[in-house]
């Protein structure tokens, strides 16, 4: 059976490209429009790897990654992040939320800037999953 | 009433990062998210009347703006708020309801109506429209000076203007709950003409007297949860009254309650909160009336 894939994203675009990425590496894609639709399809669709934008509208990625990898049912979830967010600012807010609501969480597995090529994706989604 | 979650409008033009980073003092009260719309009006994409837009265009507009947005969304981040972001085509109004509906923030903040008053009068104002299909707070952001620089504290002095309507005595539990970023809050009543018109010299003292009275215990209220309070009562047309005492204290905010006028009646009669929020030089909080 292939694995199951879950891109969230608020960017039509970019769903679709990824979508076609997946598809065209026999994986199942998954979608969500933002973080809060990204939860509920983590918990309802139990993917093997989630690929995840930043700014969102309703739940950001930086809240999302937070909840999975504080969450003892998905801390080992692998999750890829595809973002125009640079990754400093990304580790920024981290450390600022750790200061003030506790809880230090690891760096993200892959961190990928938009735009990315396809084979930089499908390459990092492999590492990942096998 | 906490401020939690902003949704900032913004063409680029008149509202910028530095009049967002002045809001940003209310992280010490009590923000938490921020989230920007900007909309891109068809007209602006038009290719030619009545045959559609040009998506080439809208996709150049929606990416510029994406651009300044990750750029701001970085350092609010940095800052350990929760951003999103809206890049959308269409009509100004709807889309702000879209977006107010799906993230049901507490304050939306947005600039000067850029409709003058010929088409005002046909068609209204947009902080006119909105508040009459909102029922939460409006920031009307305005830069105070010619060489555009926002001022730094925009919650430092607010000027809460009262008529003791509900939507008045309701801004009192806002500005409770922002006491962490407010130096001083002067409070006024202005008592106008149309009360004066017939009164004696003894009643305008009366009235003078009794309103003063009540501006007195607003400000004990005040005081009692923190905050330093001044009261002052002023004579004439609210309007320029208010905009009077506003340079008088060096107000860095006004602050005014929506009157719970139909929205016919605001048509034909107009709203002095309303009016105020459109024409003067300092930002306007307006609070909704609850039936609004």
């Amino acid at each position: 059976m292939s694995k199951k894939v879950l891109v969230v994203d608020d960017d039509p675009d970019v769903r679709t490209f990824v979508i076609t990425v997946l598809e065209e590496n026999q994986y199942t894609p998954l979608v969500a429009q933002d973080g809060i639709e990204g939860m509920e399809k983590i918990e309802t669709e139990n993917p093997d790897l989630v690929i995840l934008d930043v700014l969102m509208p309703r739940g950001s990625g930086i809240r999302l990654y937070r909840s999975l990898k504080t969450d003892e049912r998905y801390k080992t979830l692998p999750v890829i992040m595809l973002t125009g967010i640079a990754l400093r600012s990304f580790l920024k807010s981290q450390k600022v939320l750790a200061e003030f609501k506790g809880g230090e969480v690891p760096i993200p597995d892959v961190y990928l800037e938009k735009p990315v090529e396809p084979e930089d994706l499908v390459e990092a989604i492999q590492k990942k999953l096998g | 009433m906490k401020i939690k979650k902003i949704l900032f409008v913004t063409k680029f033009e008149e509202l910028c990062y530095d009049a967002l980073s002045s809001l940003l003092t209310l992280t010490r009260a009590s923000l938490e998210h921020v989230v920007f719309l900007n909309v891109i009006e068809r007209d602006k994409v038009a290719m030619h009347r009545g045959s559609g837009y040009s998506k080439e265009e809208a996709v150049k507009l929606k990416e510029t703006a994406n651009i300044r947005f990750i750029d701001w969304a970085e350092n609010l981040f940095e800052m350990g708020l929760e951003v999103g972001a809206y890049m959308e085509v269409g009509e100004l109004i709807p889309e702000i309801l879209k977006a107010v509906e799906k993230e049901s923030p507490d304050l939306v903040v947005i600039g000067r109506s850029h409709k003058g008053p010929l088409e005002q009068l046909y068609s209204r104002s947009d902080v006119t429209e909105l508040t009459r299909r909102m029922s939460i707070p409006i920031l009307v952001f305005k830069h105070m000076t010619e060489d555009n620089i926002v001022p730094e504290k925009i919650f430092e002095r607010p000027l809460l203007a009262t008529t003791w309507s509900e939507a008045s005595l309701s801004a009192q539990s806002y500005l409770s709950d922002m006491k962490e970023v407010i130096k001083e809050v002067h409070v006024m009543h202005v008592i106008s003409e149309k009360e004066l018109k017939k009164s004696s010299t003894h009643e305008v003292q009366k009235a003078r007297r009794e309103q003063r009275k009540k501006l007195d215990d607003l400000c004990d209220e005040l005081e009692e949860t923190g905050l330093k309070a001044r009261a002052h009562v002023y004579v004439g047309d609210p309007a320029k009254e208010i905009e009077k005492a506003a340079r008088e204290y060096q107000a860095s905010l006004v602050i005014l309650g929506g009157t719970g006028k139909s929205a016919l009646m605001e048509r034909w009669m107009g709203s002095i909160p309303q009016s105020i929020a459109d024409k003067s030089v300092f930002p306007c909080l307006l609070i909704p009336a609850s039936n609004s």
